[in-house]
């Protein structure tokens, strides 16, 4: 046959495309290489601040709850192995498989090496003018694996008041 | 991580990001550089199957960003064609509200896929006056179709 035809609706598909992620990376590594490591932070805490609005207001409004919704939710549609737990002022996240690590590593894509920021710029970011603030306790490099902590201003980094 | 599902604002994001640190030929740069190194598998596609690499790669692609489109393969006529009805990264960015996208966000695909299939022997033509509608098409000729 040398003829052939495909037609789709957007609702014929899950939207998934997993190698998104390694486009993402292919962008903070030229960032990286092009304008330095200050330059990828800048842009991601620029992206989470205006795209992540709204989910900055919710945490304002709602506290972490919000964030474990959100996160949550991300972590369904993509695959990955997680464990949330939260208490009013804390929420860990510990990624046991990161969705986006693993993929880009089963395909032979590069990983950024700054592509943590991915993660902890962007959780900073979301946390600025909230009582919240965010740190990136363990990351692997290899595959992603790594345990994000939110937690209420006051409290210092060990978890205490 | 940002989810791949949230990837199209981050891209329209450092679009604009770029442009404020050298104005739009830092955007065309990045294209470039995205198009050389990200683009490997339709590249080795085309090389390997000619015109039908195109369906191959873009049948993949946009069944995973679930996109509203039409595509042809004619390979007796030497043709592939994309009808986009409604393109699934331009209606997203069109969705939200509390975000612009980058003033000039679908001219990545006239240049990141022109620069691989060019150089492998086909014409690349893409039609954007209607992207701002989240539709567009593209023709993918082979370059030596309509000679005798």
């Amino acid at each position: 046959m040398t003829k052939q035809t495909m037609s789709r609706n957007a609702r014929d598909n899950e939207y998934l495309h997993r190698d998104f992620h390694g486009a993402l990376s292919a962008g903070i590594e030229y960032l990286h290489e092009q304008y330095g490591d200050d330059a990828v932070r800048e842009y991601l805490e620029q992206f989470a601040r205006s795209f992540y609005a709204p989910l900055t207001k919710a945490l304002e409004q709602r506290g972490l709850v919000a964030l474990e919704e959100y996160f949550r939710g991300v972590y369904d549609l993509e695959g990955g192995e997680v464990r949330f737990s939260l208490s009013e002022n804390e929420l860990r996240i510990e990624v046991s498989r990161c969705p986006a690590v693993t993929h880009m590593r089963s395909q032979g894509y590069p990983v950024a090496r700054l592509f943590r920021e991915t993660t902890d710029a962007v959780n900073r970011a979301i946390c600025v003018g909230t009582p919240f603030d965010a740190e990136l306790i363990e990351y692997d490099e290899l595959t992603g694996r790594g345990i994000q902590r939110f937690y209420r201003r006051e409290l210092n980094q060990s978890g205490t008041a | 991580m940002i989810s791949c599902a949230e990837f199209i604002p981050a891209y329209s994001e450092l679009f604009k990001f770029l442009e404020s640190r050298g104005g739009r030929e830092a955007v065309e740069r990045f294209w470039e550089y995205l198009s050389d190194t990200f683009l490997g598998n339709l590249r080795s596609e085309v090389e390997q199957n000619g015109l039908r690499g195109c369906w191959n790669y873009w049948s993949h692609t946009l069944n995973e960003e679930a996109a509203d489109f039409t595509m042809e393969l004619d390979e007796e006529a030497g043709q592939f064609r994309i009808a986009m009805h409604r393109c699934p990264s331009m209606a997203r960015l069109l969705e939200l509200q509390h975000v612009e996208p980058y003033h000039d966000y679908c001219r990545h695909c006239e240049v990141l896929y022109r620069r691989v299939l060019e150089p492998l022997g086909f014409d690349y033509a893409i039609d954007l006056s209607t992207c701002g509608e989240a539709r567009c098409s593209l023709t993918v000729t082979r370059a030596d179709s309509g000679r005798p």
